[in-house]
Protein backbone atom coordinates (compact mmCIF):
# COMPACT_ATOMS: atom_id res chain seq x y z
CA UNK A 1 0.00 0.00 0.00
CA UNK A 2 2.78 2.41 0.94
CA UNK A 3 4.61 1.65 -2.27
CA UNK A 4 1.45 2.26 -4.28
CA UNK A 5 0.83 5.56 -2.57
CA UNK A 6 4.36 6.78 -3.18
CA UNK A 7 4.15 5.73 -6.82
CA UNK A 8 0.88 7.64 -7.20
CA UNK A 9 2.50 10.70 -5.62
CA UNK A 10 5.51 10.47 -7.86
CA UNK A 11 3.36 10.42 -10.99
CA UNK A 12 3.51 13.62 -13.02
CA UNK A 13 0.07 13.66 -14.57
CA UNK A 14 0.51 16.63 -16.86
CA UNK A 15 3.70 15.16 -18.23
CA UNK A 16 2.08 11.84 -19.11
CA UNK A 17 -0.46 13.18 -21.56
CA UNK A 18 1.99 15.58 -23.19
CA UNK A 19 5.01 13.31 -23.44
CA UNK A 20 3.06 10.27 -24.64
CA UNK A 21 1.01 12.37 -27.02
CA UNK A 22 -2.24 10.79 -25.88
CA UNK A 23 -5.39 11.77 -27.68
CA UNK A 24 -9.12 11.16 -27.72
CA UNK A 25 -10.51 8.30 -25.68
CA UNK A 26 -7.23 7.46 -23.96
CA UNK A 27 -6.71 11.05 -22.79
CA UNK A 28 -10.24 11.35 -21.42
CA UNK A 29 -9.92 7.97 -19.67
CA UNK A 30 -6.67 9.13 -18.13
CA UNK A 31 -8.28 12.38 -17.01
CA UNK A 32 -11.13 10.47 -15.36
CA UNK A 33 -8.67 8.17 -13.63
CA UNK A 34 -6.65 11.11 -12.35
CA UNK A 35 -9.84 12.71 -11.00
CA UNK A 36 -10.75 9.50 -9.19
CA UNK A 37 -7.27 9.30 -7.74
CA UNK A 38 -7.39 12.92 -6.56
CA UNK A 39 -10.81 12.46 -5.01
CA UNK A 40 -9.75 9.34 -3.15
CA UNK A 41 -6.60 11.01 -1.85
CA UNK A 42 -8.51 14.07 -0.68
CA UNK A 43 -11.02 11.84 1.12
CA UNK A 44 -8.26 9.92 2.87
CA UNK A 45 -6.58 13.15 3.97
CA UNK A 46 -9.88 14.56 5.25
CA UNK A 47 -10.74 11.41 7.20
CA UNK A 48 -7.30 10.90 8.70
CA UNK A 49 -7.22 14.51 9.93
CA UNK A 50 -10.37 13.93 12.01
CA UNK A 51 -10.00 12.68 15.60
CA UNK A 52 -9.98 8.91 15.85
CA UNK A 53 -10.42 8.38 19.59
CA UNK A 54 -13.42 8.93 21.83
CA UNK A 55 -13.18 10.23 25.38
CA UNK A 56 -15.55 7.78 27.10
CA UNK A 57 -14.61 9.04 30.58
CA UNK A 58 -16.04 12.44 29.71
CA UNK A 59 -19.35 10.91 28.61
CA UNK A 60 -19.45 8.66 31.70
CA UNK A 61 -19.05 11.64 34.00
CA UNK A 62 -21.66 13.79 32.20
CA UNK A 63 -24.34 11.18 31.41
CA UNK A 64 -26.42 9.52 34.13
CA UNK A 65 -26.99 6.35 32.09
CA UNK A 66 -23.50 4.87 32.11
CA UNK A 67 -24.75 1.54 30.76
CA UNK A 68 -25.25 3.16 27.36
CA UNK A 69 -21.71 4.49 27.44
CA UNK A 70 -20.39 1.04 28.40
CA UNK A 71 -22.27 -0.55 25.56
CA UNK A 72 -21.02 1.99 23.03
CA UNK A 73 -17.47 1.57 24.34
CA UNK A 74 -17.80 -2.20 23.90
CA UNK A 75 -18.97 -1.72 20.34
CA UNK A 76 -16.17 0.75 19.70
CA UNK A 77 -13.54 -1.67 20.96
CA UNK A 78 -15.05 -4.53 19.00
CA UNK A 79 -15.14 -2.48 15.81
CA UNK A 80 -12.80 -3.63 13.17
CA UNK A 81 -12.43 -1.83 9.90
CA UNK A 82 -13.90 -3.91 7.12
CA UNK A 83 -11.25 -5.36 4.86
CA UNK A 84 -11.89 -5.50 1.20
CA UNK A 85 -10.73 -8.29 -1.01
CA UNK A 86 -9.00 -6.35 -3.77
CA UNK A 87 -7.67 -9.50 -5.43
CA UNK A 88 -10.55 -9.64 -7.87
CA UNK A 89 -10.18 -6.01 -8.83
CA UNK A 90 -6.45 -6.41 -9.25
CA UNK A 91 -7.10 -9.44 -11.44
CA UNK A 92 -9.53 -7.41 -13.52
CA UNK A 93 -6.97 -4.63 -13.81
CA UNK A 94 -4.33 -7.09 -14.91
CA UNK A 95 -6.68 -8.57 -17.49
CA UNK A 96 -7.39 -5.05 -18.71
CA UNK A 97 -3.68 -4.34 -18.86
CA UNK A 98 -3.05 -7.45 -20.93
CA UNK A 99 -5.87 -6.40 -23.24
CA UNK A 100 -4.53 -2.85 -23.48
CA UNK A 101 -0.99 -4.03 -24.21
CA UNK A 102 -2.32 -6.40 -26.84
CA UNK A 103 -4.34 -3.72 -28.56
CA UNK A 104 -1.41 -1.31 -28.35
CA UNK A 105 0.87 -3.85 -30.01
CA UNK A 106 -1.75 -4.45 -32.65
CA UNK A 107 -2.00 -0.75 -33.33
CA UNK A 108 1.77 -0.52 -33.45
CA UNK A 109 1.92 -3.30 -36.01
CA UNK A 110 -0.74 -1.63 -38.11
CA UNK A 111 0.98 1.73 -37.93
CA UNK A 112 4.32 0.14 -38.82
CA UNK A 113 2.75 -1.53 -41.84
CA UNK A 114 1.22 1.75 -42.93
CA UNK A 115 4.54 3.50 -42.48
CA UNK A 116 6.30 0.92 -44.63
CA UNK A 117 3.65 1.34 -47.29
CA UNK A 118 4.02 5.11 -47.20
CA UNK A 119 7.79 4.88 -47.43
CA UNK A 120 7.44 2.63 -50.42
CA UNK A 121 5.10 5.14 -52.04
CA UNK A 122 7.51 7.96 -51.25
CA UNK A 123 10.39 6.05 -52.77
CA UNK A 124 8.23 5.37 -55.79
CA UNK A 125 7.51 9.06 -56.17
CA UNK A 126 11.12 10.07 -55.68
CA UNK A 127 12.52 7.56 -58.13
CA UNK A 128 9.81 8.13 -60.73
CA UNK A 129 11.09 9.12 -64.12
CA UNK A 130 9.79 12.26 -65.84
CA UNK A 131 6.93 11.84 -68.31
CA UNK A 132 9.23 12.58 -71.21
CA UNK A 133 11.13 9.35 -70.55
CA UNK A 134 8.08 7.13 -70.31
CA UNK A 135 6.86 4.97 -73.16
CA UNK A 136 3.24 4.26 -73.97
CA UNK A 137 3.76 0.60 -73.09
CA UNK A 138 5.00 1.48 -69.59
CA UNK A 139 2.08 3.80 -68.90
CA UNK A 140 -0.37 1.24 -70.25
CA UNK A 141 1.22 -1.45 -68.10
CA UNK A 142 0.75 0.73 -65.04
CA UNK A 143 -2.84 1.58 -65.98
CA UNK A 144 -4.56 -1.33 -67.77
CA UNK A 145 -7.70 0.77 -68.17
CA UNK A 146 -5.95 2.69 -70.98
CA UNK A 147 -5.88 -0.47 -73.07
CA UNK A 148 -9.45 -1.38 -72.23
CA UNK A 149 -10.61 2.14 -73.11
CA UNK A 150 -8.73 2.00 -76.40
CA UNK A 151 -10.32 -1.32 -77.23
CA UNK A 152 -13.74 0.05 -76.41
CA UNK A 153 -13.28 3.12 -78.62
CA UNK A 154 -11.89 1.10 -81.52
CA UNK A 155 -14.65 -1.49 -81.34
CA UNK A 156 -17.19 1.32 -81.58
CA UNK A 157 -15.37 2.67 -84.64
CA UNK A 158 -14.29 5.87 -82.90
CA UNK A 159 -10.79 6.91 -83.79
CA UNK A 160 -10.80 10.11 -81.77
CA UNK A 161 -10.12 10.26 -78.06
CA UNK A 162 -12.58 12.62 -76.39
CA UNK A 163 -10.81 15.63 -74.95
CA UNK A 164 -7.63 15.09 -76.94
CA UNK A 165 -8.18 17.72 -79.61
CA UNK A 166 -9.10 20.37 -77.06
CA UNK A 167 -5.85 19.81 -75.21
CA UNK A 168 -3.34 19.09 -77.92
CA UNK A 169 -5.01 20.34 -81.14
CA UNK A 170 -4.47 18.58 -84.43
CA UNK A 171 -2.72 19.13 -87.74
CA UNK A 172 -5.91 19.08 -89.78
CA UNK A 173 -6.14 22.01 -92.18
CA UNK A 174 -9.87 21.67 -92.63
CA UNK B 1 2.03 -2.29 -124.64
CA UNK B 2 0.74 -3.91 -121.46
CA UNK B 3 -2.83 -2.80 -122.11
CA UNK B 4 -2.95 -5.24 -124.96
CA UNK B 5 -2.30 -8.23 -122.74
CA UNK B 6 -5.57 -10.18 -122.30
CA UNK B 7 -7.31 -9.60 -118.90
CA UNK B 8 -4.85 -6.83 -118.08
CA UNK B 9 -7.53 -4.45 -116.66
CA UNK B 10 -9.31 -7.24 -114.88
CA UNK B 11 -6.01 -8.10 -113.27
CA UNK B 12 -5.51 -4.45 -112.24
CA UNK B 13 -8.97 -4.23 -110.70
CA UNK B 14 -8.63 -7.50 -108.85
CA UNK B 15 -5.31 -6.64 -107.29
CA UNK B 16 -6.42 -3.11 -106.50
CA UNK B 17 -9.35 -4.47 -104.49
CA UNK B 18 -7.20 -7.02 -102.76
CA UNK B 19 -4.67 -4.35 -101.82
CA UNK B 20 -7.44 -2.06 -100.56
CA UNK B 21 -8.90 -4.77 -98.38
CA UNK B 22 -5.52 -5.74 -96.96
CA UNK B 23 -4.69 -2.11 -96.23
CA UNK B 24 -8.00 -1.47 -94.49
CA UNK B 25 -7.50 -4.56 -92.37
CA UNK B 26 -3.95 -3.71 -91.35
CA UNK B 27 -4.77 -0.07 -90.60
CA UNK B 28 -7.85 -0.79 -88.55
CA UNK B 29 -6.29 -3.69 -86.70
CA UNK B 30 -2.74 -2.53 -86.03
CA UNK B 31 -1.88 1.01 -86.99
CA UNK B 32 -4.83 3.22 -86.05
CA UNK B 33 -5.49 1.56 -82.66
CA UNK B 34 -1.89 2.30 -81.82
CA UNK B 35 -2.57 5.99 -82.35
CA UNK B 36 -5.72 5.86 -80.26
CA UNK B 37 -3.73 4.21 -77.52
CA UNK B 38 -1.06 6.89 -77.71
CA UNK B 39 -3.68 9.65 -77.51
CA UNK B 40 -5.36 7.92 -74.61
CA UNK B 41 -2.04 7.75 -72.78
CA UNK B 42 -1.35 11.41 -73.43
CA UNK B 43 -4.76 12.40 -72.10
CA UNK B 44 -4.18 10.19 -69.05
CA UNK B 45 -0.77 11.59 -68.10
CA UNK B 46 -1.94 15.17 -68.50
CA UNK B 47 -4.84 14.42 -66.14
CA UNK B 48 -2.51 13.21 -63.35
Amino acid sequence: MAAGRSAALKLDWTKISTSLGLKGQTATALQAFKKRNDDARRKVNLLSSQPQSVDFQHYRSTLNNTAVVDEIQGHFKAFKPATYDVGRQIKAIEAFEVQAVKSAEETKGRVDGELRELEKTLENIETARPFEDLTVDEVAAARPDIDSRTEQLVSKGRWHVPGYKEKFGDLSVL
Amino acid sequence: MPQLVPFYFLNQITFAFILLIVMIYIFSKYILPRFVRLFNTRVFITKL
